[in-house]
């Protein structure tokens, strides 16, 4: 049979496709429309044309193995400008959630993010957690200052970060400590699942590349990929690829909105925590202090984009959201809002609201880290790298 | 008839403008005919004049004017012989005066002035004149006893529905089917694709009401187990013997002597004693054509709806795809009859078959076409057949692989649905081979949408098998015409019962036989029940223009029909050989027989006849003969430099169509041709030629319809017969020492006019090039 590629479709692909919000596959009729007007698409090997035949073909290896899928940006060109309606936009977001499921161990976790059903389970679990160490750290301070000293005492920190009494402070609501026992661990988890995944990932796109002749790199050279990741990281940061697209402008605003809330975000929780274990300086911070404006500044960001996001996808007529795209959604307002209504209650002085807010806070974020290699956030990884990648190799 | 001629001069539209109406007027007074003139004819006062004159005794009218495409049921007047004299469009609209001026007042009594537009409106006005003295008022052939049954062969759904069709219409059927009941394939399917609104379901069989339907009718005859033996005489009177299939009677119909058998063994023709001698031997046991069963039945018009076979797939075209030699590769109807026996098992192994290739095309070669005898239908087969594998099975997969896929008008909707199913896969491709694959198969497929070569394992592959016309096996109709029992030149349809498939569905090459369905092309059960209609109404049509005694098409309502000179006749069967419809059969000497209500009225027997004895009431050789020779050629002896004279006999299927809406268009036509319509090339007898250069013109051409493969003469022959004869002409006029240039034949299809002036100016031209014709002046 020499090079022939031997066609085994997959029902279940097909079937998962469908059910992940790319139900209109089957109407591709193959015109290429939306190869002609994607405006990032390349010349040589188009997308999405190819990508829909194989996605109504159930031809799984050619879709999760694909580069191509990750330089979409979903923008949205190709479904209006269908003729048959077969969103192919929304086809490749189903894909990419699939891909994501497919690099992601283990994959009951992968199963329970894009399965409504278990939405309970994934809220509930971080929510008895933080119930557990709430009540530890309210109700037993001193039994636990007791186990702290009697373990960690030569280290010279001490259990309590509540130093000032006069004020509310969600330390005394949840202790640091077990804060970061949650997120340190489960960040290198996320960290862990990443890598593995990545490795798989970026030998996969790479002989799917070559054996589709995307590349011209036969052999895959790591330091080149690196050298590309930092000619790309500037073109993702400011949306070039995404203000290409012509029918869903606001999008790319509302998304670099998110984006740099979370950057934001990002810096301010690892100056905290430097300072906090390095120089033992607690929070909360004063409003005055310039690492609180990037705070403030980055949370409103994250929740005006957010809101943007949602208000975007309930306007939009010809596009499909299906539960992984509302699932992402929620989290990023619901961690913007239920972070800025925690700052804002505790500033009020209303100590149940704030710890309330806090609470919640915690379960979203414990979702965000946990979930991260296995949700639709798992994106900022994938398709920075498929970008790096197609850089790198001439794509 | 007393002829009491009356011309009439219509100076609207731009004539009085560059005619001088006076003068041309002086034509017909000169000869002691009355002549008017109006600027609206075509109005109320102008009609009125005539109506007038009509009814003081005038009965035979030249209008001059618009053409004869136009105004046409307006000049209609009971009794009359009308002509019209169209010195608009091909006249003032075509020969502007600024490329042709009109002479000055100075140069009104100059001899030497050439005044092109008043010659050519003098010419035709002459030219009508003499044409009304040599035609007559039609009398309709009537029959003496008419049949007005219709015969239907095939019992399948096109029979069935145009049988039901008929009968709702008033008609008594008579429906002969060769199997033991009726239904045909249509009987024989798992389920049906959608006929209705929204396209988007397989239903279940439609026939078996239709069967019912057809049962509730006393005057619907259904004879099972029978075949037509032959169908004898003509519309109107068809004597139609019928046998059961398999048994020889002496009525079966006399087949002509092949080719090979009219030559001796020397390879010498035989002369016609012997040849005689040699059919009645060939045709032994078999009553002549011309003798009628007694006991036959009569029938007005048949509707042929004999359908098809599957084609069978031999030969090494299709050796990659393993038919034949691997078990599990079977056709689209073999695959039809295995579901619709139940779940779809493989033949070799009775194993399920999960995976199913449907190939639309044989692939591996220098085209892209499908299987031959395909067609839209074949397309959305193979769609109603992947939804079986998917029905039978949860993970049943069914691949489609197509060159074409066509899914006509709401069928759309059909494909539309079929593919929504996430079990069927659908690329374009050609298919490389198809090969065994332990105890399953591979296909290997080239150039698909997935972008690569591809291979697909399959359980089964079915083949899109096209649907043979039974008219490929057998001529079905068995006709006692002297041309023999089927369809002539049916090879140019690829055997398909047909005779011009855009301009005249239904119409075969035989009067009174009208197709319908699969004989036709390859159709769908909804497609065939729709064809039925058309072909009944045909029918239909047929049987009431026999019964007033006018012709059914293309030349619909014509009353006229061809009039034989027999005294003159010389046997030479040449009249009986080239009609294009088998009008004409001959006794044993060989004197033609006209069937009229056979005959379109083409007139290709009046071209053919070397001896001109046949003709028709208003158009015969002596009524363009006269035209012809109505054209007055200037000679030297009138002008220092005579303008050159050139004929134009012009196909009016087409090609006068086409030189009006050049008029229309105001393309400028050369001022030296003379136009003369003729019903159809066919009809031009080589006699009108040699007259018109005897006389002293220059050239002459005729202009008709595309011959070959994708004709377009209205009567299938007759342009191909006219290029012929065109081409024996050229010989003779050598032998007159008169370039066989001067005669030439142009093709023109109805919207090439901005053609036709290039055509024929260049023709002028080239004439001019040549000189003038030396006999001019004789």
């Amino acid at each position: 049979m020499g090079d022939r590629y031997l066609v085994e479709p997959d029902l279940d692909f097909v079937k998962d496709v469908i059910g992940r919000g790319g139900d209109s596959l089957k109407k591709c009729f193959q015109c290429a429309t939306c190869a002609v007007v994607c405006p990032i698409s390349p010349d040589k090997k188009p997308f999405p044309r190819k990508e829909m035949i194989a996605a109504s073909w159930g031809l799984k290896e050619k879709l999760v193995h694909n580069v191509d899928i990750w330089l979409c940006h979903e923008c949205g060109d190709c479904s209006t400008s269908c003729p048959r309606d077969a969103k192919p936009g929304d086809v490749l977001s189903a894909v990419r959630s699939l891909a994501i499921s497919d690099y992601a161990t283990p994959k009951f976790i992968a199963n329970a993010v894009n399965d409504p059903q278990k939405l309970p389970l994934l809220l509930g679990v971080p929510a008895i957690i933080f119930a557990v160490l709430a009540f530890l750290t309210m109700y037993c301070g001193g039994m636990m200052e007791t186990i702290f000293d009697s373990i960690f005492g030569f280290t010279g920190f001490h259990w309590s970060h509540g130093t000032q009494s006069d004020v509310t402070s969600h330390s005394d609501f949840v202790s640091t400590w077990f804060v970061d026992m949650v997120f340190v661990p489960l960040a290198f988890l996320a960290v862990l699942v990443f890598a593995q995944g990545l490795v798989r990932f970026v030998n996969d796109i790479h002989a799917n590349a070559v054996a589709e002749g995307k590349t011209d790199k036969e052999e895959f050279e790591i330091a080149g990929f690196f050298q590309a990741l930092v000619r790309v990281i500037p073109v993702i940061l400011k949306h070039d690829k995404f203000s290409e697209c012509s029918e869903n402008k606001d999008r790319a605003t509302a998304h670099l909105m998110v984006l740099f809330g979370f950057i934001g975000l990002f810096i301010v929780t690892s100056i905290f925590f430097v300072v906090m274990y390095g120089f033992g300086i607690h929070g909360p911070y004063q409003q005055l202090n310039p690492v609180k404006w990037l705070a403030n500044i980055a949370g409103i960001s994250l929740v005006i984009g957010g809101a943007l996001m949602i208000k975007n996808r309930l306007t939009k007529e010809n596009q499909t959201s299906s539960y992984k795209d509302w699932y992402l959604l929620g989290l990023v307002f619901g961690l913007g809002a239920t972070g800025m209504l925690t700052e804002m209650t505790r500033l009020a002085g209303s100590a149940f609201l704030a710890y309330f807010f806090y609470y919640l806070h915690l379960i979203l974020i414990f979702n965000l880290f946990a979930f991260l290699p296995f949700s639709k956030m798992a994106h900022f990884v994938y398709r920075t790298v498929a970008m790096a990648y197609a850089e790198y190799a001439n794509r | 008839m007393d002829k009491k001629y009356g011309v009439y001069i219509c100076t609207g539209c731009g004539i009085g403008e560059s005619v001088d109406v006076e003068k041309l007027s002086e034509i017909p007074e000169e000869e002691g005919i009355s002549c008017k003139s109006h600027p609206c004819f075509c109005g109320n006062e102008g009609l009125e004049l005539i109506k007038k004159d009509v009814a003081d005794g005038t009965n035979t009218i030249s209008i001059v004017g618009c053409s004869r495409r136009v105004n046409f049921d307006i000049f209609k007047f009971d009794g009359c012989i009308v002509d019209r004299v169209n010195i608009r469009e091909q006249g003032v609209w075509s020969h502007p005066r600024s490329k042709y001026p009109a002479p000055t007042e100075e140069q009104k009594d100059d001899e030497e002035f050439i005044d092109q537009v008043q010659m050519l409106a003098d010419d035709y006005l002459k030219m009508s004149i003499a044409k009304l003295e040599k035609v007559d008022i039609p009398e309709p052939f009537k029959l003496d006893a008419i049949s007005k049954k219709i015969l239907v062969i095939g019992g399948g759904i096109t029979g069935i529905s145009a049988a039901l069709d008929a009968v709702k219409a008033g008609y008594d059927v008579t429906i002969v089917e060769k199997e033991a009941q009726i239904g045909g394939y249509a009987a024989k399917l798992r389920k049906q694709m959608p006929v209705e609104d929204p396209y988007e379901n397989l239903i279940p069989l439609q026939i078996n009401a239709k069967i019912n339907e057809v049962e509730a009718y006393s005057n619907i005859t259904v004879k099972t187990n029978t075949i037509v033996a032959r169908i004898a005489g003509q519309p109107g009177e068809f004597t139609v013997t019928m046998k059961k299939p398999g048994d020889k009677i002496e009525f079966d119909v006399p087949y002509p002597l092949p080719e090979e058998m009219k030559v001796d063994e020397n390879g010498k023709e035989l002369d016609v004693e012997k040849l005689a001698e040699v059919y009645k031997e060939y045709n032994s046991g078999k009553t002549d054509i011309l003798t009628l069963d007694p006991d036959g039945e009569l029938f007005g018009a048949v509707i042929l709806a004999a359908g098809w076979r599957p084609d069978t797939l031999e030969g090494d075209t299709y050796a990659h795809l393993g038919y034949g030699e691997i078990p599990d590769v079977v056709t689209n109807s073999q695959f039809e009859e295995i579901a619709a026996a139940g779940k779809i098992k493989r033949p070799s192994d009775g194993k399920e078959a999960e995976s199913v290739v449907f190939i639309q095309s044989p692939g591996k070669g220098e085209d892209d076409s499908d299987f031959n005898y395909c067609g839209s239908v074949t397309s959305m087969v193979s769609l109603k057949q992947a939804r079986y594998v998917r029905e039978d099975y949860i993970d049943g997969k069914a691949y489609v692989v197509y060159q074409h896929m066509r899914t006509p008008g709401l069928q759309e909707n059909f494909y539309k649905s079929m593919q929504q199913d996430e079990g069927v896969f659908l690329t374009k491709g050609e298919v490389m081979s198809v090969s065994k694959n332990g105890s399953g198969l591979i296909v290997d497929v080239d150039n698909t949408l997935l972008g690569e070569q591809i291979s697909i394992k399959a359980d089964m592959v079915v083949l899109a098998a096209g649907m043979v016309p039974a008219t490929m096996d057998d001529p079905v109709i068995n006709l006692a015409y002297r041309q023999g029992p089927g369809f002539r030149d049916n090879d140019l349809f690829d055997q398909y019962a047909d005779s011009n498939f855009i301009c005249f569905p239904y119409e075969t090459q035989r009067t009174g036989i009208y197709a319908a369905g699969c004989i036709r092309r390859s159709m769908t059960i909804e497609e065939s029940m729709e064809d039925a209609t058309g072909a009944a109404l045909k029918a239909i049509q047929c049987i009431e223009s026999v019964n007033r005694g006018v012709s059914v098409h293309p030349r619909s309502g014509d009353m006229t029909f061809p009039d034989f000179f027999f005294q003159r006749c010389t046997q030479c069967k040449r009249c009986t050989e080239e009609c294009p419809f088998g009008a004409l059969d001959d006794d044993e000497k060989g004197t033609p027989l006209l069937n009229p209500t056979r005959c379109r009225r083409c007139g290709t027997c009046m071209g053919a006849c070397p001896e001109r004895i046949i003709g028709f009431a208003d158009y015969n050789i002596d009524s363009v003969g006269s035209m012809v020779k109505a054209v007055g050629v200037p000679s030297e002896d009138d002008f220092d430099e005579p303008p050159f004279r050139i004929l134009g006999l012009v196909c009016e299927n087409d090609a006068y169509p086409a030189l009006d809406i050049a008029g229309l268009n105001r393309l400028e036509l050369n001022a030296q041709v003379r136009f003369i319509p003729v019903r159809c090339l066919g009809s031009v007898n080589v006699i009108w030629i040699k007259d018109a250069l005897a006389q002293g013109m220059d050239g002459a051409f005729l202009l008709g319809c595309k011959h070959g493969d994708d004709y377009q003469c209205h009567f299938v022959k007759g342009s191909e017969l006219a290029d012929i004869r065109m081409k024996k002409i050229g010989d003779a006029l050598t032998s007159l020492a008169l370039e066989e240039e001067r005669v030439t034949q142009f093709e023109v299809a109805i919207d090439e006019y901005d053609k036709l002036p290039g055509m024929i100016n260049d023709f002028v031209e080239m004439v001019e090039a040549l000189g003038p014709n030396p006999f001019k002046g004789f």
